[in-house]
């Protein structure tokens, strides 16, 4: 869309246009088949059955960067891994998104003292959409992660000039 | 057959290099010269009252005087183990770089191949004969062996840095270059309170020596990241020192409990 980009000042129709894309966009998150250490299990649990990811439109876990719009990574970032992380990252096609899952890729974790071989924070080598702290989250919380993660995607301006949207908001919210 | 026998059995075998069993140990062990290492391995696996099928882990210790590596053999057939040490102690003088040699079991034992990889990668002894002697988890062109005593820990990998305190890479102004950092002295953690030298109790080495006061771990021209998310950041400035004093007082009273209890 790139020219078209926030090329269109704020009315009902512009908004509308986004919002709807918004809502494709936010409805069909599909994440990255990745997974690096403990934290990738719990969020299996959360694509199978029980807890049935599908239900938010992300279960369907693509097998390439190319295709995944959802990076969520979970496990312990070392030297070696991140520069992986980082190379699947610029692969992604945009907009692209990234849920920081459990408390080594919030900041470190158990490994945050001693860990010689550590990130500390994934947020060190890609930017961070959702944090979602725990040692593992709970699959509720991953799934909490990625209805946040709808809410900031359903609200973004596609079409519409972004400065103008943001004076808006902000005055809205002044008001 | 118990330890005891097989000790014997594999003295018989090769009187030369074989030391005496330890059996004050849980895992009784048997110290082998290097120079017997291999030909005790062959026989182990192929004397089949021994059969020892499995080499099921290689081990390495680094003590004040020594670095001790270690073999744990078992036998499925006869349902019994048992554990060969090799000792290469540590010569006058020898500075931090200096990393033993003991002639690799890989050609015996298939499995030690990655095991061997593991103890170089991490403890830095080389295993003389080895068929692919690379590191197996740290990258390529890492410096060091992190399981040392005397490791100074990096504070980045190439690009990647490795602090809690580090700015993200993408948003490093241009002709961005790596800051100087202080190297920093073995055993001390990549990030503490100011002015607090780090309390980890060194096994068996000598004690860090303590952090010169006033030295920052953070360079002052180095921008602070935003705080994104909760890292679970050290505690910072005076709350740093109330921290230092109370971990102190509690530490106390955990020792004072202790001899009371001994007593
Ligand atoms: S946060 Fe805990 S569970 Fe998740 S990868 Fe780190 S250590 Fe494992």
């Amino acid at each position: 869309m790139g020219l078209l980009n926030n090329a269109f000042p704020d009315n009902a129709l512009t908004r509308t246009v986004d919002e709807a894309i918004g809502w494709g966009r936010k409805s069909s998150v599909w994440p990255m088949t990745f997974g690096i250490a403990c934290c990738a299990i719990e969020m299996m649990a959360v694509y199978a059955a029980t807890f049935d990811l599908d239900r938010f439109g992300a279960g369907v876990p693509r097998a390439t960067p190319r295709q995944s719009d959802l990076i969520i990574v979970p496990g312990t970032v070392n030297a070696k891994m991140a520069v992986r992380v980082k190379r699947l990252y610029d692969q992604m096609a945009e907009p692209r998104y990234v849920i920081a899952m459990g408390a080594c890729v919030c900041g470190g974790g158990p490994y945050v003292k001693w860990g010689y071989n550590t990130v500390k924070g994934v947020h060190k080598i890609i930017p961070v959409d959702i944090f979602v702290p725990g040692c593992p989250p709970r699959p509720e919380a991953l799934i909490d992660g990625i209805l946040k993660l709808r809410e900031k995607i359903g609200r973004n301006d596609v079409f519409r000039r972004r400065q103008e949207a943001k004076e808006q908001m902000s005055a809205a919210y002044e008001a | 057959m118990n330890e005891t026998k097989l000790h014997s059995r594999l003295r018989e075998a090769c009187p030369s290099g074989v030391g005496d069993l330890d059996t004050s140990a849980k895992d009784p062990f048997v110290v082998v010269e290097a120079a017997a290492l291999v030909e005790a391995m062959v026989f182990l696996r192929d004397d089949p009252a021994c059969a020892m099928e499995m080499l099921h882990l290689v081990t390495a210790t680094e003590r004040e005087a020594a670095i001790e590596v270690a073999y744990h053999l078992c036998s499925y057939t006869h349902h019994h183990s048992l554990t060969l040490k090799v000792v290469c102690p540590r010569p006058e003088g020898a500075d931090q770089e200096w990393s033993p040699s003991v002639p690799s079991v890989a050609s015996v034992y298939p499995s030690a191949d990655w095991h061997e990889r593991e103890q170089y990668d991490l403890l830095g002894v080389r295993f003389d004969g080895h068929p692919d002697p690379r590191r197996i988890l740290l990258p390529e062109e890492w410096i060091g062996h992190p399981l040392r005593k005397q490791y100074v820990y990096p504070t980045s990998s190439g690009d990647i840095p490795l602090e809690l305190d580090a700015t993200p890479i993408y948003e490093r102004p241009e002709g961005w270059t790596d800051p100087e950092h202080a190297p920093r002295a073995a055993g001390t953690p990549l990030v503490q309170p100011p002015n607090a030298p780090s309390a980890r109790p060194h096994a068996g080495g000598k004690a860090p020596p303590p952090k010169p006061k006033g030295e920052g771990d953070e360079p002052a021209t180095k921008p602070k990241p935003k705080p994104k998310g909760d890292g679970g950041a050290a505690p910072k400035g005076e709350g740093g020192d109330d921290m230092a004093a109370k971990i102190a007082a509690i530490k106390a009273a955990k020792a004072k409990k202790k001899k009371e209890g001994d007593g």
